[in-house]
């Protein structure tokens, strides 16, 4: 069973406002790079459709970002950051595993889906985690951002036209005697 | 732009996972098991804290092998099987180097089989990673050395009739100090399997099970290890006990352990202390240059 927490190294209990920000910006840059990896693999192995649909979900993603950036500058300026991209994996980033040659775009978008779920089980973990008010209402607007965005990409699915009929792994050959 | 940046103690920023990425795109199948080995040793790496000039990274012929060109670390994507003698090489050329050996089953276990077990028993300081995907893949699928028995390949149409190779078993029996298995399935264990195995003083084998998407099993993919997986902690193993380490790896290819199955207590010098221990000593027994030609001499030097 895959733990909703997979961190390293972070104590959700000691941080403070500044560090979920920091956080949440690096939750928003990991999923960036994920997003924009899986459009350069899908590139490479025939498949512009759904890595067209990755590198725009990349897109949005960096929106986040600054978005969480801006906010932290604000609020705390420069200020060095305690916590650092390796101490959070696939918080909102999809797993490795998630990424298939020739999937369909709507796949894709189930893969979005699942994303935003893990970012939303996260979220609502950490909010559980930390001590400080203030923090936990962050952790919190995040859980219930990342719920409005699945509600946005279950839109799209249900938009998105039916997959082709087949099963890509067909087009693999079968074992044959060499 | 806001940029997040970490602060070493010491005032200079802190290596990121970024530092040791290439650039370079990998063209690894999407969903391979290989993409996540390679964001763990960026994050290894990144908490090691050595900077990439000072590592190494060596490899054979494989997909796996690809990854020296993804870090930007020294990297050799060197021959076939031979990843082991040439790390040893680059050890012994310059033994502050950090050295890493990466491949696959094959290339670590049938082409390079028998350098496996000189590297263990030399004990050189060098983290080796062996990407287990139980088949040939970068060659479209034929059976390797870790491939389960009855496996249908290319090369096995009606099923292999031979029995696996057990890599932990095998470094295990050749006296490897560091011995441990993990698989992407858990990103924040392996990575921690990773430095562990990186920072141990000796020869340190990680077996990842890092499974082929294209040609391999279905019950070896990352979503069936996610189910399959039982920590060795969670069972109450003990690292330091090599009988106990000995019994837990006989079940590879049945049970997906993962964690250290042995970790040598009192670790012994490795291959590269000995060697500066005895250039240190001979130094010491060197006589003064001038004394050179006397001691010539008085061997008969000029008869």
């Amino acid at each position: 069973m895959t733990p909703v927490l997979k961190t390293r190294g972070l104590d959700l209990s000691r941080i403070n406002l500044c560090d979920a920000l920091d956080l949440a910006v690096l939750v928003e840059e990991e999923a960036r790079d994920r997003y924009a990896e899986f459009a350069d693999q899908l590139t490479l192995h025939h498949t512009p459709e759904a890595a067209g649909f990755f590198r725009w979900m990349s897109g949005i993603e960096e929106r986040h970002r600054l978005e969480l950036s801006e906010r932290r500058r604000e609020r705390f300026g420069t200020s060095p950051a305690r916590v650092h991209l390796g101490m959070i994996f696939d918080v909102e980033a999809p797993e490795y595993d998630q990424a298939r040659a020739f999937m369909s775009v709507r796949e894709a978008l189930h893969v979005a889906l699942r994303s935003e779920q893990s970012a939303q089980a996260f979220f609502a973990a950490a909010k559980e985690a930390v001590t400080d008010p203030e923090t936990r209402a962050l952790f919190a607007e995040l859980e219930a951002e990342e719920v409005l965005h699945q509600r946005l990409v279950r839109q799209q699915i249900e938009a998105a036209p039916p997959d082709p009929p087949g099963d890509p792994d067909d087009y693999s050959d079968p074992p044959v005697e060499q | 732009m806001a940029t997040t940046t970490t602060i070493m103690p010491g005032g200079r920023p802190a290596l990121t996972p970024k530092d040791f990425n290439s650039g370079l795109k990998p063209i690894w199948c999407p969903g391979c098991g290989d993409f996540g080995v390679l964001q763990g040793l960026y994050r290894a790496l990144t908490a090691i804290g050595r900077e990439p000039h000072e590592i190494a990274f060596i490899s054979g012929i494989g997909c796996s092998s690809r990854i020296p060109g993804y870090t930007t670390v020294y990297g050799f994507n060197s021959v076939h099987g031979r990843a082991l003698p040439i790390a040893q090489g680059v050890k012994l050329a310059n033994p502050d180097l950090l050295v890493i050996v990466a491949g696959g089953d094959g290339d670590g276990f049938s082409i390079g089989g028998g350098h496996v077990a000189h590297a263990v028993r030399r004990n050189a300081d060098i983290t080796y990673i062996v990407m287990d995907n139980q088949v040939y893949g970068l060659t479209k699928g034929q059976l390797s050395p870790t491939s389960p028995k009855g496996l249908r390949t290319i090369t096995s149409p009606l099923g292999s009739l031979e029995d696996p190779v057990n890599p932990l078993l095998y470094v295990l029996a050749y006296g490897a100090g560091f011995v441990a298995q993990s698989t992407p399935a858990d990103m924040p264990g392996m990575t921690s399997i990773l430095e562990e195995a990186i920072r141990y003083p000796g020869f340190a084998f990680v077996n990842i099970q890092s499974p082929c998407v294209t040609f391999g099993q279905e019950d070896q993919q990352l979503r069936a290890h996610k189910t399959r997986m039982k920590t060795l902690a969670s069972l109450g193993h003990d690292p330091s006990s090599m009988s106990q380490a000995l019994e837990r790896a006989r079940d590879y290819g049945t049970e997906l352990y993962t964690g250290v199955f042995y970790r040598n207590p009192e670790p012994p010098l490795s291959h590269d202390r000995l060697i500066r221990l005895r250039q240190e000593e001979l130094a010491k027994q060197a006589r003064p240059r001038s004394q050179i030609l006397d001691a010539y001499l008085q061997r008969g030097g000029a008869q």
